[in-house]
């Protein structure tokens, strides 16, 4: 019993213990890095779009985002906005604004899926072999972006211009990926993705 | 086969052979399309996985992406880097993107190119401090790089290119002059990086990779060849190599030695990566008919016999994924090492326990057999994790004061290693 007591004991401390450290964690999440500031403007608080044609930031793998910083910056990636954004960031800004990004929760993806394209959707994404890369949630990894509840009209967007290879694309991986899919693939599978939650 | 004489159906097979040739065709293509109503081509599925047996579908090894925005070093577990008694490691310097082959100017200048960015970087001593300085941009995978009598040469993905005189002018390096050009017309997926070194014989050698992971090469890939910047005249050297990213010649007898990543999804053990001697020019060394010299590819060894090929000087492990190799010629280190090799082992990542991740020494019996051991370990953290390590080494280079550079492209970091006091 006095051994079960004092276990207790040890566990609620370490349960306190625990509760601090996460609060911390959360403070320091919480503290905005002041670069951050200039992406939230058009990428949503935390990085969650409600545009549908600006990606959403939040949970992308850091080294997704820090990857097309540098990419932007160097002229590889071309876009209007991001271009002269990027062109001011340092390797260490970007890191740390990849290190914020993927640190923010994303929120429920406000895109519903219509009905019909849910299964065509999933199907598509297998045929297809994104869910081989993207992973079998469309979460993404390492340098390969999240697809679940990325905003539709971004992901329709991007799917085109790697069908016509104006998609910086690192390796030919989608360029090459994209060829077979119709303009009817491309809006069944983005509204699939838009509408995937999952952490 | 012509297309204009052929029948619907040897069309429609032609179709699913060669559907993006047909469809450069455009409105032939189309026509045919109505014509014979083959089935759409299948998706192909990414590259790397190319080659996975059907009980490999669901495996979940994939392959590891670098930090091309770099690591700092203070930020990196550098102090967890191990080396033989008597030797010292240290961070050289950080803040190289991507940091992979390195080649050592004439006036000291460490040139170093990547396969993820378009720029050559060069490390230059700056009133006694290392600095990096952006030296050539706008490049397409320029991961070669090769230095001799003032000249810095860089093998891209598609041609190789001369700047004569660059140390002089950093700031303003001159126009490169294309050596050769024309060396990927297919903008071919699979293996389009090139490493590139002078030989002992003026000319430029540099790889031409296998468009995959396990297909048949065409006649001038899967290959060494080499260049004569004089003439621009090239050679093949040595076939049925499916990936060399790193050679160099023994310093006594001027051979060529190189290493060679072997295929994926066989097994977790088979096959291995390889070092190999060149005796002759024309030697042809397996691939993708056999393996590591002694296993016949399950498809493409059909009716061949690993006779047929040159065997490796030496199996370095499977998936262990050599780079950079470099006989040891400095004065720093001790005796036994003058002549050795040193190979940048990059790490697997198509195997379940990972291996690799360290800088292995190669060293040779009475009889000239070699034989490996580690080196510089400390890479690899945990070989079960994902990822399992923080930092890679991907080439190694001997300095004028006979320390041993080793670049690290995942944190583009360079470390060194020296002997003794120095």
């Amino acid at each position: 019993m006095r051994g079960a007591r004092s276990n207790n004991g040890a566990a609620a401390i370490v349960a306190a213990a625990l509760s601090f450290f996460i609060a911390c964690a959360a403070l320091a999440t919480d503290d905005i890095p002041r670069k951050a500031e200039t992406c939230i403007a058009c990428h949503g608080p935390g990085g969650n779009s409600t545009d549908p044609g600006m990606p959403s930031l939040a949970g992308q793998p850091a080294q997704f985002i820090s990857m097309q910083l540098y990419m932007f910056r160097e002229g590889n990636r071309k876009d209007p906005q991001m271009t002269p954004i990027a062109s001011a960031l340092s390797n260490a800004d970007m890191n740390e604004l990849a290190s914020y990004f993927s640190r923010q929760k994303p929120a429920a993806p406000s895109h519903r899926t219509a009905a019909e394209n849910a299964a065509a959707g999933r199907r598509l994404a297998e045929q297809h072999h994104c869910v081989q890369c993207h992973g079998p949630a469309l979460l993404g990894l390492q340098h390969i972006p999240r697809l679940a509840g990325q905003q539709f009209a971004y992901l329709k967007a991007q799917l085109r211009g790697f069908k016509a290879s104006t998609r910086f694309d690192m390796d030919g991986q989608m360029s090459s990926a994209a060829q077979p899919l119709s303009d009817k693939d491309i809006e069944i599978l983005a509204d699939y993705l838009s509408g995937l939650g999952g952490q | 086969m012509s297309i204009s004489s052929a029948s619907t159906v040897s069309l429609t097979r032609a179709m699913s052979h060669a559907a993006a040739a047909l469809l450069a065709l455009g409105g032939f293509a189309a026509h045919a399309q109505q014509q014979a109503k083959p089935a759409a081509a299948p998706t192909p599925p990414p590259s790397w996985q190319q080659g996975r047996s059907a009980e490999q579908e669901k495996s979940t090894l994939h392959p590891f992406a670098i930090h091309v925005t770099g690591k700092p070093a203070k930020e990196l577990p550098v102090d967890k880097l191990k080396v033989p008694a008597g030797f010292k490691v240290e961070v050289w310097v950080d803040g190289v993107p991507a940091a992979r082959s390195m080649a050592l100017g004439d006036k000291g200048t460490v040139f170093v190119g990547n396969r993820q960015a378009k720029n050559v970087y060069a490390v230059v001593n700056r009133g006694g401090k290392r600095e990096v300085k952006t030296v050539l941009k706008g490049l397409d995978t320029p991961n070669g790089v090769a230095f001799r009598k003032g000249t810095l040469y860089v093998a891209e993905r598609h041609r190789i290119t001369r700047y004569d005189g660059i140390e002089d002018r950093l700031d303003n390096p001159p126009e490169g002059k294309v050596v050769i050009d024309n060396l990927d017309p297919n903008k071919a997926p699979g293996h389009f990086w090139k490493f590139l070194a002078m030989g002992p014989d003026g000319k430029l050698y540099f790889n031409i990779g296998a468009p995959g992971n396990i297909v048949m090469p065409s006649y001038r890939e899967g290959s060494i060849s080499r260049v004569d910047p004089k003439s621009g005249i090239m050679e093949n050297v040595a076939m049925g190599v499916r990936n060399s990213v790193g050679f160099d010649w023994h310093p006594k007898t001027k051979e060529l030695w190189f290493t060679n990543h072997a295929r994926d999804w066989l097994s977790d053990d088979l096959p291995n990566d390889t070092l190999h001697r060149v005796t002759r020019k024309g030697l042809h060394f397996g691939y993708p008919f056999c393996h590591q010299g002694d296993t016949l590819d399950p498809v493409y060894g059909k009716g061949r016999d690993c006779k047929e090929f040159t065997p490796p000087a030496l199996k370095l492990g499977a998936h262990v994924a050599p780079i950079g190799m470099r006989f040891y010629t400095g004065k720093m280190f001790p005796a036994e090492y003058q002549n050795n090799i040193f190979i940048a082992l990059r790490g697997s990542w198509n195997r379940t326990i990972k291996q690799g991740y360290n800088v292995t020494r190669v060293t040779f019996d009475e009889k000239g057999s070699p034989k490996a051991q580690p080196f510089l370990t400390g890479f690899l953290v945990d070989e079960k994790a994902d990822p399992p390590m923080w930092g890679r080494p991907s080439d190694v280079m001997v300095m004028r004061d006979g320390s041993l550079l080793v670049s690290d492209d995942h944190n583009g970091i360079i470390y060194r290693v020296s002997y003794g006091k120095k």
